[in-house]
């Protein structure tokens, strides 16, 4: 499943209708490797993560997967390809089951492929009847996460994963992301929460403005070093 | 006791042929969000099948694939060239199918005439329900509507497509993420819509006046059904055809057509305006 | 602007010619599509300007022709005849009122439940008509209405159309170009900003949909004594549906396009409908081109071909002469929230959110997203209702109003995303930021409110020139300067308190810092409290003292910017804690 799919962002802008958010930026995800994207409030990260995605139309520049320009293709299609991805807001399917909101994607609707998940995140097997609306924020988080990370894509986009989430199940998805990645699993992940960035980034880049004015490799230290540049 | 039965099964008859008739506009109203003026008219188209088949001599039960394929087709052709531009653009929605009902409607006139068609009953004669005297057709077709819509919540409710409908329902731009074709989906569901009205038109065909102007009658009591009783559920859409066709129909036996017609519109228009989400809203 | 005027003077006095030129018999049946192009030139009025579309417009026009046609067979005195043609005019324009008021109060975007209950209303109509044979004559309609005392049908009548249509077309005319149009149109364009700023929204366009009704009524009342005899189709679905299509393929944004519509269409149909088996395809699918590809239809056809200009919101520039005060009373303003909820479905927006503003300046909110910074605003100023909890604005309870309510209580709001009317002018978006709070419903149709200014208003010129160049459309302005205009318009309302979201979204740096000297002068200026939502921390840092940052819903810390920064809590929260 896993190929030499790297994904390169070059000079990409793009925003909301005619409103430009990012302008102008440019990172590259390869395979086997987790990067970060960080920066306060209201700097752009969410409208990156949705232009890739396909969530927004970007105005220029490219969005190259693998061999192709990812620009043109609807958002199925860019999943199809093997971009996942897990939104920062409205992150599971309120109407639908725990169970559907896992399952709905696949033809088989076989719940096999989140077992080694479901012994991290016991609490979302045990709630699979209920319907996801009645979550709490951090465990839509989890559900958003798990289904996220169990889908078949070589690259994996998370917006803000620990948002909301206890400590001790921050630290399980980061062990799910370092097996994952050690797989060959590209990751690009929006956080604000560096000790988690430090955890697990090998790169790290710091938006404000919808512009990169800072990239860092990771390795310890990192948090020290991003939040010199975040400091409020 | 023979009087209440009938009375009975008048209202039942009434109340489901009414939401059969509704169910479609709720898919593409309810669901999809677009207001099809032209739901009428597939009503209208199905009746006309049934015509149609009979004219040429056929069993009636072909009616049922005609209508069907005409739908089918002519949903699709609407839902490709207007509809998929304005989904999210209810008004735009609204004036381009009110042309298209006009359209449909002047072609309608232009090949069969203007005046009052009959359609033949399949299944003449009458049987004894619960001590009361009823048609057969009627009867039958009862029976038809109560397993159809058992059968289509239960298939709403289990199957994975009915899953992938609230998803892209609930929350669109997920939907996608997780790797649903929307556009793909929205298209069967709204001709899913249009053929649920033709159906509705080839079993009322027997039962009504066919006329190029019918439709807008069903439009309008589909559209109060909705609002009476909520989107976006089967239930309400049997709720509201049980209070929508109920009142029609106690008031209009107790003084005139019209004045149940007023009682449906006064009903309406204070769910409007008291409870705009319906009895059974989605949330 | 003038050669369009002259275009309808010429076709409205080429349309007295008519009898002159043809014969009486030409002008007779002319007058018919007169009465039915008056009836579009109603719906051209809610349609092309308002932006919601009647279908049940033959109801008023067949209850005037009926109540007009009684009066006339009564034959009675001329008092009496002018009582019944006031009823025929002013009881349609009180239904529609009625109904319409009480559809768009209920909601934004009514649009489609508009339509549908129009039409369900003429269905019903049909069916009264019908049923009602002491009142109506039944099926066979209302016969032997003689012809209208003083005129011979098939000669003079045809004047007393003409004038009719003259008078409904300046009418109109006048009621488009005064303060009730144009805020019609900004309804149409963005009918939820119009009411941040005071505006009764629902009243404006029931309104616009009686006047459309009594315009109708008049025609009908026309109707009876040209045809003799009215009945149940005039009240019918299809007359109904025949004026829209001929309104749209004759143009609903321009005054005199729907009559076009109808004296084609009505001539070309009395002379192919015979002989040409698919006429009425034809129309149709002309309606459905008409209707998708050209909004315009003919009439801005004929326009574009003489190169003319687009009839809205072009009007010349008038003299701001008329000085009016906006400032409102100073003194404090004293907001307070006390356990304000906000529970949509299962989600907790705002959980038990207390906090003062009682100090003029500006105050800040920030937070991480999601915190409830917006939703705090909307609460606030009616775009959602609080599930519990008390906001007290002065001490008025203001959680649970409308907008407009709100609005005109002395609070202004401005969106994140640049909200102005883009379809008016530049003049015209500040008219309606210095018509908010204070224009009467009489002044709404006088010109006078055109020439308000006030001292802000020149402050406004020098800090933001671009705003001197009042006839540009505002839609064609940058995105800075959507931003600024709207900005400004929320200032020149002169709320005691302002609102704004994230007013510097979408700026470069340099237009940030201009937006921020702005604020800062205006507020100085007014005297205003202005609660800014930022995520720029500097922004804050320049502009207000005073910092509530939210979280989850709840207020987190509250004080001077560096009790805040300090606060450990707010640390954990914020960037390069450790939450």
């Amino acid at each position: 499943m896993i190929g030499s799919h790297s994904l390169a962002i070059s000079k990409l802008s793009g925003g909301y209708g005619d409103i430009t958010v990012i302008r102008d930026v440019s990172l590259t995800v390869e395979p086997g490797k987790v990067v970060f994207v960080t920066g306060r409030n209201g700097v752009g990260k969410t409208t990156l993560i949705k232009l890739i995605a396909g969530q927004l139309a970007a105005q220029s520049g490219h969005i190259i997967f693998g061999e192709r320009d990812m620009r043109a293709e609807p958002p199925h299609a860019r999943r199809a390809i093997g971009i996942g991805y897990a939104p920062q807001e409205s992150v599971v399917f309120d109407d639908l089951s725990v169970r559907e909101n896992l399952t709905l994607q696949y033809r088989d609707r076989d719940l096999a492929r989140y077992e080694a998940l479901f012994v991290s995140f016991p609490r979302l097997k045990e709630r699979r009847a209920q319907r996801a609306g009645t979550l709490s924020g951090g465990e839509k988080k989890i559900l958003s996460f798990c289904r996220a990370v169990a889908e078949d894509t070589r690259l994996v986009m998370l917006d803000e994963p620990t948002e909301g989430v206890q400590p001790e199940n921050i630290e399980r998805m980061a062990r799910h992301v370092a097996t994952e990645a050690g797989k060959g699993r590209g990751f690009l992940v929006v956080e604000q929460n560096l000790g988690f960035a430090e955890r697990l980034a090998d790169h790290a880049h710091v938006l404000d403005h919808g512009v990169c004015v800072f990239d860092m490799p990771g390795g310890p230290g990192l948090r020290a070093r991003l939040a010199e540049k975040l400091a409020l | 006791m023979e009087l209440v039965a009938l009375q009975a099964l008048n209202f039942v008859y009434i109340s489901l042929t009414l939401a059969l008739v509704a169910l479609g506009l709720a898919v593409v109203f309810g669901l999809l969000g677009v207001m099809n003026m032209a739901h009428g008219e597939f009503v209208m188209l199905g009746a006309y099948s049934v015509l149609v088949v009979q004219n040429a001599g056929l069993p009636l039960l072909a009616a049922l694939p005609l209508a069907l394929a005409v739908c089918a087709a002519f949903g699709w052709l609407l839902e490709f060239f207007v509809i998929r531009h304005l989904y999210r653009r209810p008004f735009d929605t609204l004036l381009a199918t009110w042309g298209l009902a006009i359209l449909m409607r002047e072609i309608v006139e232009a090949v069969f005439g203007r005046d009052y068609k009959s359609v033949n009953q399949s299944l003449p004669g009458t049987v004894e329900v619960l001590g009361a005297v009823y048609p057969a057709y009627r009867v039958v077709l009862m029976a038809l509507m109560v397993a159809f819509f058992a059968g289509l919540f239960l298939w709403y409710r289990r199957s994975n497509t009915g899953a992938r409908i609230k998803a892209m329902v609930s929350n669109p731009a997920l939907a996608t993420a997780v790797g649903v074709n929307t556009a793909v989906l929205a298209r069967g569901a709204f001709i899913f819509g249009v053929c649920m009205a033709g159906l509705a038109g080839v079993a009322l065909a027997p039962l009504v006046r066919v006329e190029p102007y019918m439709g807008i009658d069903y439009l309008l009591s589909s559209f109060f059904i909705l609002v009476v009783g909520g989107l976006g559920s089967l239930a309400g859409l049997l709720v509201g055809s049980t209070v929508i066709g109920g009142s029609d129909a106690i008031v209009s036996a107790i003084t005139s057509k019209t004045g149940g017609y007023m009682t449906v519109l006064v009903i309406s228009i204070l769910f409007l305006w008291l409870r705009p989400n319906g009895i059974v809203s989605r949330d | 602007m003038a050669s369009s005027r002259a275009i309808n003077l010429l076709f409205l006095i080429g349309l007295l010619l008519v009898p002159f030129l043809w014969d009486g018999f030409v002008a007779y049946q002319l007058g018919l599509f007169l009465l039915y192009g008056m009836v579009g030139q109603g719906i051209g009025l809610c349609w092309g300007r308002a932006g919601f579309l009647p279908l049940g417009q033959a109801l008023f026009f067949g209850v005037g022709a009926y109540i007009f046609g009684s009066v006339l067979k009564l034959e009675a005195g001329s008092l009496f005849l002018i009582a019944g043609l006031l009823a025929a005019i002013l009881l349609p324009a009180l239904i529609a009122f009625v109904v319409g008021f009480l559809v768009f109060i209920r909601q934004i975007g009514s649009g489609p439940y508009f339509s549908l209950i129009t039409l369900a209303l003429t269905m019903l109509g049909f069916q009264l008509a019908n049923s009602m044979d002491w009142l109506t004559g039944g099926f066979n309609g209302m016969t032997g209405i003689p012809a209208l005392p003083g005129t011979e049908t098939y000669e003079t009548l045809y004047y007393v159309i003409w004038a009719a249509l003259v008078l409904v077309s300046g009418v109109l005319a006048y009621v488009g170009t005064a303060p009730f149009g144009q805020s019609l149109s900004a309804t149409s364009q963005n009918e939820e900003r119009l009411q941040y700023f005071g505006f009764n929204t629902a009243l404006l366009k029931a309104i616009a949909f009686a006047i459309s009704a009594a315009v109708a009524g008049l025609a009908g009342a026309l109707f009876a004594p040209h045809q003799g005899i009215v009945t149940p189709q005039s009240v019918g679905f299809l007359l109904s549906a025949e004026i829209v299509v001929w309104t749209a393929v004759g143009g609903r944004a321009s005054l005199l396009g729907p009559v076009l519509g109808a004296i084609l269409i009505g001539f070309m149909a009395s002379e192919l409908r015979d002989s040409f088996q698919y006429w009425e395809v034809l129309i149709a699918l002309v309606f459905v081109i008409v209707v998708i590809r050209f909004p315009g239809g003919l009439w801005s056809l004929a326009e574009d071909l003489a190169h003319r200009l687009p009839s809205f919101g072009a009007k010349g520039a008038r003299e701001r002469d008329i000085k009016i005060d906006k400032s409102r009373a100073k003194g404090p303003v004293r907001l307070a929230f006390e356990d304000v909820e906000l529970v949509l479905g299962p989600v907790r927006i705002l959980d038990k959110l207390s906090f003062r503003i009682e100090t003029p300046g500006v105050h800040s909110i920030i937070g991480p997203n999601g915190a409830g910074k917006t939703s705090a605003f909307n609460v606030l100023t009616g775009r959602l209702k609080p599930t519990a909890g008390r906001i007290e604005y002065n001490r008025a309870q203001v959680g649970g109003l409308s907008r407009h309510r709100i609005a005109r209580m002395g609070i202004a709001r401005k969106l994140q995303i640049p909200s102005v009317f883009p379809d008016l002018s530049v003049d015209r978006n500040v008219d309606i930021a210095l018509w908010a709070g204070d224009l009467t419903l009489a002044q709404m149709f006088t010109l006078r409110p055109f020439r308000w200014s006030t001292p802000l208003l020149n402050e406004m010129y020098d800090i933001f020139p671009f705003l001197e160049d009042g006839r540009r459309l505002a839609g064609s302005l940058s995105l800075g300067q959507r931003q600024m205009l709207d900005f400004a318009m929320t200032c020149l309302t002169q709320s005691p308190l302002l609102l704004l979201d994230e007013p510097c979204a979408g700026l470069s740096s340099s237009e940030t810092g201009e937006m921020i000297d702005a604020i800062e002068r205006i507020v100085g200026t007014t005297g205003s409290t202005a609660i800014i939502i930022e995520h720029d921390m500097q922004v804050v840092e320049r502009l207000s003292n005073h910092v509530l940052v939210l979280n989850q819903g709840a207020l987190l810390a509250n004080g001077a910017m560096e009790e805040v920064r300090s606060d450990p809590a707010v640390q954990a929260v914020y960037g390069g804690g450790s939450k």
